[in-house]
């Protein structure tokens, strides 16, 4: 036989020959990863936020204590749900989690276990769950977000309410109404103003047949591209946008926040809490309260943006301060149980994304 | 002694006698009762009804219908162009066509949501499609959505469902009929049609009928492109208003059971398929055709492909240039999202070929009903299969062990993907002639050795095509993987889902562009090479 066949004939049978020794790692590596990791000195964590937003201070939290933090990233209602179903079961894998909001807490109040006043009394009382079963980790302020080469600012309204009474928003507002930093808006306006009003504000909303889309990130894309001229969404998104922009005139979107005390410019945090069951209770409020200490606070601050909440730490430099007290901060215990009634309302108005 | 006077009696005509279930084909059931778990238990979620049936009616038929029109615009659009670029591709003198053959399956690389963002980006003002139309002096759309956009845009990426089977039965068909047609004085596109085309029909179907499940499951390109199918109905209420979410995924299963009884009777009997290797066929001249040919397939690839590619590319680009980027910590998600891939795709292969067999070898209604089971599972939202395997896991004594281990993630592909390796299987089974059984019976007594040394070799062509498309589904697969993944398993998907909705759009350009490379080089390396020499 000459090389060449040979020659090919072995790399066909080592392609082959790898292929299956692939396969056989694979299914160690599956085998081993299967195992449960259940150290001493470990926590688990369900995580509403994505891994690009908490991963660096996960990381710098394992590395300062020695404690092992294993994440689960998803989505923040599929996570409830599945905390749900553990706990019917009687199976709590989970020892912490993290929520986007509120509301997906109010779904799992009964697999929730009180935190410890100490890590309770690091934050603000409108900040956290009457009933200490939660602590705002950062505050996230609704804003309208504009496109800045078809909006003048000085067209813009001072209240959300002003917002939808005016005709010349016809067609151009993205709405992501089923998000839930959006639901968390409504039910906040549904305490402070009341049923009715949250109502009318609905179908003044529906009136004007705003854009629909799928999440908050989705919006400002679409203000920045001139799809709409203005969109309700979360105050973050833009600086993230300005950050990652080689030049700041590249972002054509700003925000523009409603006076305060509006329902507009409500103030909603993303909340921890310790699960019911959960055997490494203290590890567990190690790690929330390092999320709370100037560290945890500050790399919210700089890093993605967000309102630090513990007093003291200043938000990042270019993110207006804001006082606690200014922002209409509801009783969020409210917010909990309301959810359901709210998506009710958005959808009776039309409004589902 | 033979009386003479009466006739010799012949035997009476024995009834053919219902052949006793085989061992394979009371395996094939098992497992498509194991396919049909999830779709059991939506059923009886569905059932569990506490609100007024007409709310629920209500909020289902609108985005029935939308599903409905999208499934059947989608699966004849795709099969289409499908088909003919697969006739371009294997029939005729069009030129680099063994590039293109490999190169139009590449769309299948795309998560749905990543392209469709990547898209909606391109069309943007200073995006790639916006600036390319502006040279010829057509300005896109402001707003890129609704049942239009969702059109195109699915049929760009699902075309390749339909491609891939058709190509690969044009490959192995005899032309003989259609030459003999053309002597008798038929037209090239009258030949085409009345011999060629009933040769490749039940590939069509296949196709099409796969076209239409994944439209029906789809989620992340329809929502972003705003069309409210069933899949939003599950996805928004599965939280707040189980009942009627488990109602809209239970029309979507009606949906499915009744697509795939119709596709089966469409498909009818279809032909054996004597396998011939290497076929030579006279190709087709093109002439001056072979220009609008070769633009037709840069315009399907470049909107397939190169369009959402050159957006996420910019998206990345910038991060590189931050430095806020890096690749470094992308490795580990790569292996482990190559890893479960291969392994779904192995196993799910594996699993569905009894299924293939017995629907092949002995069609009854038995096969017929696992065979479908493994159809629908292709049709539930993965988020539901998911959910499914979820609870029974934590609900059902004995298999708690399974809960948010590895091993359930990869039931859940297999449940879901089943589907894309089963039409492959059952080519592959036809691929191997019952002369040659029947001769390896008489020379190879023993059926496991005949299996390995006879029969197996010519079924591997279609055996790693299934596994391809179901290592390539799974490779970009999202929600049953955040929710069935055990802590701390992160695949590029999830990645790219985790940075997409934070508006940290540098992060999902890099991560999708590490998936579509990983992506091509796995069905580069696994599937196209192993298979291409012949």
């Amino acid at each position: 036989m000459t090389l060449g066949p040979k020659l090919a004939d072995m790399i066909k049978n080592y392609s082959r020959l790898s292929t299956s020794i692939a396969s056989v790692i694979g299914l160690v590596v599956v085998a081993t990863a299967c195992g449960g990791d259940d150290d001493d000195n470990s926590i688990t964590l369900y995580s509403g936020r994505s891994d690009s937003l908490l991963q660096p201070i996960i990381d710098r939290f394992e590395d300062e204590t020695g404690i092992d933090v294993d994440v689960k990233y998803g989505d923040s209602a599929d996570l409830a749900l599945l905390i749900d179903e553990e706990a019917s079961a009687g199976r709590t894998e989970a020892d912490v989690y993290l929520s986007q909001s509120p509301g997906a807490m109010g779904f799992i109040d009964d697999a929730l276990a009180p935190l410890p006043q100490s890590t309770l009394d690091l934050v603000d009382s409108t900040t956290r769950d009457d009933d200490g079963r939660w602590v705002g980790l950062s505050g996230r302020q609704r804003v309208l977000v504009y496109n800045t080469d078809l909006v003048d600012p000085s067209e813009l309204p001072t209240s959300v309410f002003d917002l939808v009474a005016d005709a010349r928003w016809s067609d151009q507002i993205g709405v992501a109404g089923g998000n839930g930093s959006f639901q968390d808006f409504v039910t906040a306006m549904r305490f402070t103003e009341g049923e009715d009003a949250t109502a009318r504000f609905l179908g003044d909303l529906a009136a004007l047949d705003p854009v629909p889309y799928q999440n908050n990130s989705a919006i400002v894309a679409a203000i920045g591209r001139g799809e709409v001229e203005v969109g309700l969404t979360n105050h973050y998104y833009n600086f993230r946008a300005l950050d990652e922009a080689p030049n700041d005139d590249d972002v054509a979107s700003a925000n523009h926040v409603f006076a305060d005390g509006d329902p507009g410019a409500t103030l909603i945090v993303s909340a921890a809490a310790i699960l019911d069951g959960t055997d490494d209770a203290d590890l567990a409020q190690q790690f929330i309260e390092y999320l709370l200490s100037n560290d945890g606070q500050t790399y919210f601050a700089e890093e993605t943006f967000e309102y630090p909440l513990v007093p003291g730490v200043s938000p990042a430099g270019n993110v207006p301060p804001i006082e606690f007290t200014d922002v209409g901060a509801i009783d969020l215990e409210d917010l909990d149980g309301g959810l359901g009634r709210t998506r009710e309302m958005i959808a009776a108005a039309g409004l589902e994304s | 002694m033979t009386d003479l006077a009466t006739p010799p009696r012949l035997p009476t005509p024995r009834r053919t006698p219902i052949a006793s279930p085989t061992p394979l084909l009371v395996v094939g059931l098992a497992i498509g009762a194991v396919f049909a778990v999830p779709a059991v238990y939506v059923a009886i979620r569905a059932f569990d009804v506490d609100r007024p049936l007409d709310d629920t009616y209500q909020e289902v038929v609108g985005p029935l219908w939308r599903t409905v029109q999208l499934g059947a615009l989608v699966s004849v659009s795709a099969a289409a162009i499908g088909t003919l670029l697969a006739w371009a591709t294997v029939r005729t003198d069009l030129p680099l066509r063994r590039f293109w053959r490999m190169a139009l399956i590449l769309p299948l690389v795309l998560p749905s949501f990543v392209g469709a963002g990547a898209f909606i980006a391109g069309l943007a003002p200073g995006g790639i499609i916006h600036d390319a139309l502006d040279l010829v002096g057509i300005t896109p759309p402001r707003r890129f959505r609704g049942l239009g956009a969702s059109w195109l845009v699915l049929t760009v990426f699902t075309y390749p469902y339909v491609l891939l089977p058709v190509s690969a039965r044009l490959v192995a068909l005899r032309s003989n009929q259609e030459e003999s047609a053309r002597m008798l004085g038929f037209g090239p596109r009258q030949a085409f049609i009345r011999t060629t085309l009933p040769a490749i029909r039940p590939a069509i179907l296949a196709g099409g009928l796969l076209v239409f499940l994944y439209t029906l499951s789809e989620f992340g390109a329809v929502q972003l492109l705003g069309y409210d199918t069933l899949t939003r109905v599950v996805f928004s209420t599965r939280r707040d208003d189980p009942s009627t979410s488990f109602a809209a995924a239970a029309t979507l299963l009606v949906l499915a059971v009744a697509v795939v009884a119709l596709e089966r009777r469409l498909r009818g009997r279809s032909s054996p398929d004597g396998r011939v290797a290497g076929v030579a066929h006279r190709p087709t001249e093109l002439g001056w055709r072979k220009v609008p040919a070769t633009l037709t397939c840069i315009a399907v690839l470049g909107l397939g492909l190169l369009v959402p590619v050159l957006s996420l590319a910019t998206w990345a680009g910038r991060g590189i240039q931050n430095g806020t980027v890096g690749f470094g910590e992308l490795v580990t998600p790569a292996l482990n999202t190559a890893v479960v891939a291969v392994l779904a795709a192995i196993i799910t292969v594996a699993v569905v070929l009894p299924i293939a067999v017995e629907t092949t070898r002995r069609p009854r209604v038995a096969s017929s009903v696992a065979a479908g089971a493994v159809l629908g599972g292709f049709a539930i939202p993965g988020l539901v299969i998911a959910l499914a395997l979820a609870v029974i896991a934590l609900r059902v004594t004995g298999f708690g062990w399974l809960y948010q281990t590895l091993g359930l993630l990869v039931i859940g592909y297999v449940i879901h993907f089943g589907s894309q390796a089963l039409a492959s299987s059952e080519q592959a089974v036809r691929a191997v002639p019952d002369r040659v059984r029947e001769q390896a019976q008489l020379l190879e007594p023993n059926a496991w050795r005949r299996a390995a040394t006879v029969e197996f070799p010519l079924m591997r062509p279609g055996l790693v095509a299934g596994g391809g498309l179901v290592m390539l589904a799974t490779l970009k697969e999202l929600p049953a993987t955040l929710l069935l993944a055990p802590p701390g398993f992160v695949t590029l998907a999830t990645e790219i889902w985790g940075g997409f909705g934070e508006g940290f759009y540098a992060e999902t350009g890099a991560a999708s562009l590490l998936l579509i490379a990983l992506s091509t080089a796995l069905t580069w390396l696994l599937v196209l090479r192993p298979t291409a020499r012949r």
